[in-house]
């Protein structure tokens, strides 16, 4: 079984993200850039596949820069087997990766597409499903345990409010939550084997994809600092205040 | 020169990145602040993971174990793991494991089986005997201790000052004089078992590093057989010599690993910190201390960088190692110096790993031959060995 694993190049988590001057979007310049900590939760789930002896092929995609094959080569050192880089210097807003994705795994004939359920960049929680919806597949979003069995995959999805576990046909889109592993350390054999994996190099033009922006950023600002709070003298004076100006009881 | 990584080294070092940041830093946090160590259970948790991937052992040959790293991947990752509040003499609380006593790479088979392999194994813990109270830096001259010959044993009688680990240690190097006439020629290096008669551990040094001591050492009468010679009789100079040269490269990346971090949390400090109406990162007189760690931090990291790439190239690096030694530790002092004026009263607290680094970082101007040894290394090459 084939699977599929698109990785994002996005800023480092642990970096403190600042809006630009003019408000045009956030400020790269010098900011360390990581794989998207979701996507990493997939290569994790992926590799688990191949060293259980479900998956026999894991393909790494990204699509961006030509930057992104460093975050291939990540993901190629954590035990994927070779990397497709769509190479662009374009933003590719969610449909426009699923699109060319879909192309992607029809090409190669993924049983399995496995993402991360979003971009810590862009928060957008889109392309799986635009994917899985273009390719006429079925979906399984946000998993926390997946399990692969007789032509199916069970897998049990973080909802508001619980879990809920489904059952879907392969072939299948998967997009991962948090809890569903912890990725492991690349080691350092596998490290120097990745040096010699292939990464076949492609451009959207390839795929036949129009990947221009549909969306408009009007302005890009910082979150809202977070006011000082307020004493109050008594239990009275608190549920006044709750019910009176926050308005909450 | 602008240094580029190649993709392994700078997968390396994003990995060692995330293991310092989810792994140490953590537990760190819950440590004393002068803590020398980690909890014994999470220290074997961590040896045991990095073993999984494969990198522990730093420093020790592939042939012995070692992961099969070259010098200027090892300096890149000594850059990385020095990055928290124990680095500068506790990098990463030792979970990569190391090599210990170098030398003993060049030792005999009988040695190496009796000494070298359960050191590595971790059963067995050495101590470094070269200093002496009549000085460090010229050991040619310097070396007092004597060993005379006595049928198969040599006896040595003599002294020994800052060796740290010496109270704890199964066995050491001692280097003795073993021929009066000869200077540096005339030095050589013993296998000593702890404890052994006639070899006592004076007393206990305190320095300015809060977590280790060092120890003074005096041996009298001390019986060491003559199969415990290492290398060969007056030739100890050259073991003793080969080490201070290469030890001086992850000593030099060590004090950079330390500046990186410390100008990282003076950079977002001075961007939130408010005086007289607006962020430090307004003040011309902070911005330019920035730029001075910064300039300070390149300069060190790339002479740390040249030093490993001729060692890796298989030149003569001894200048070049002497360089990055010098400018690390000086550069290094004058960029935690900086930050810790950039945090002004927080700087010196022990809430912030600065007041540390500042003790122990003066250190680094001293240990592994002071500043102006290195100086003296780099002139002779520069104006030539003649007009010493």
């Amino acid at each position: 079984m084939k699977v599929l694993v698109p990785v994002k190049r996005v800023i480092d988590y642990n970096v403190k993200a600042r809006v630009k001057a003019d408000g045009s979007g956030v400020d790269l310049a010098n900011v360390k850039m990581s794989m998207n900590p979701f996507d990493e939760i997939s290569v994790e789930q992926a590799v688990r596949m191949k060293e259980a002896g479900t998956a026999t092929e894991i393909v790494i995609v990204s699509i961006g820069p030509a930057a992104a094959q460093e975050t291939i080569r990540t993901a190629l050192a954590m035990g994927g087997d070779r990397g497709i880089l769509v190479k662009t210097d374009q933003t590719v807003e969610p449909l426009a990766v699923a699109k060319i994705l879909k192309i992607i795994t029809e090409q190669e004939g993924a049983d399995i597409v496995i993402l991360g359920k979003q971009a810590i960049d862009d928060d957008s929680n889109q392309t799986g499903q635009m994917l899985a919806a273009l390719l006429g597949r079925s979906q399984a979003t946000f998993a926390s345990e997946v399990k692969i069995e007789g032509g199916k995959a069970e897998v049990t999805r973080e909802v508001d409010g619980g879990l809920q576990t489904i059952r879907v046909n392969l072939p299948t889109v998967i997009t991962v939550d948090l809890r569903l592993n912890e990725p492991r350390y690349a080691s350092l054999p596998n490290i120097m084997k990745a040096r010699k994996k292939p990464i076949d190099e492609k451009t959207p033009e390839d795929y036949g994809v129009d990947i221009t922006p549909r969306l408009k950023v009007l302005k890009t600002t910082e979150p809202p600092v977070r006011t000082a709070g307020v004493k109050v003298e008594s239990v009275q004076e608190l549920v006044a205040k709750l019910r009176n100006e926050a308005g909450v009881i | 020169m602008d240094y580029q990584l190649t993709d392994e080294q700078r997968i390396i070092v994003d990995t060692l990145r995330k293991f310092m940041r989810e792994e140490i830093l953590p537990l760190e946090d819950k440590l004393d602040p002068d803590a020398g160590d980690l909890e014994p259970e999470d220290k074997a948790r961590l040896v045991a993971k990095v073993r999984d991937m494969g990198f522990y052992g730093l420093g020790i040959p592939p042939e012995f174990g070692g992961p099969d790293l070259d010098t200027t991947t090892q300096t890149l990752m000594a850059m990385e793991m020095t990055q928290h509040r124990a680095g500068l003499y506790n990098p990463a609380y030792g979970v990569f494991g190391g090599a210990g006593l170098a030398q003993l790479f060049e030792a005999t088979d009988a040695q190496k089986e009796k000494y070298l392999y359960p050191t590595l194994r971790g059963e067995k813990s050495t101590f470094f005997g070269l200093t002496e109270p009549s000085g460090g830096s010229d050991p040619a001259r310097a070396i007092q201790t004597r060993a005379v010959r006595d049928g198969e044993d040599w006896v040595l009688n003599g002294s020994k000052i800052f060796i740290s680990g010496a109270d704890r240690a199964d066995f050491g190097l001692i280097f003795a004089r073993t021929d009066s006439d000869k200077g540096r020629g005339g030095v050589t290096c013993f296998i000593v078992d702890v404890p052994s008669p006639g070899f006592y551990v004076r007393r206990v040094v305190h320095t300015l590093r809060s977590t280790r001591y060092a120890t003074e050492i005096q041996i009298e009468n001390l019986r060491v057989p003559d199969s415990n010679i290492l290398g060969e009789v007056n030739k100890g100079f050259a073991i003793a010599n080969d080490r201070l040269t290469r030890q001086r490269i992850p000593y030099a990346a060590g004090c950079v690993g330390v500046a990186i971090k410390a100008q990282e949390m003076a950079i977002e400090y001075c961007k939130i910190r408010n005086t007289f109406g607006g962020p430090l990162a307004s003040r011309q007189s902070i911005q330019w201390m920035i730029v001075d760690n910064e300039l300070d931090i390149r300069t060190a990291r790339y002479l740390c960088l040249d030093a490993a790439q001729k060692a890796d190239r298989g030149e003569e690096f001894r200048t070049e190692a002497a360089m990055a030694k010098l400018v690390g530790s000086e550069a290094g002092g004058r960029v935690v110096d900086r930050a810790m004026q950039i945090f002004g009263g927080y700087g010196m607290t022990k809430d912030f790993p600065f007041e540390r680094w500042y003790r122990e970082m003066r250190i680094r101007r001293i240990g592994e031959g002071p500043s102006e040894v290195q100086r003296l290394v780099i002139a002779r090459d520069i104006i030539g060995g003649a007009f010493h």
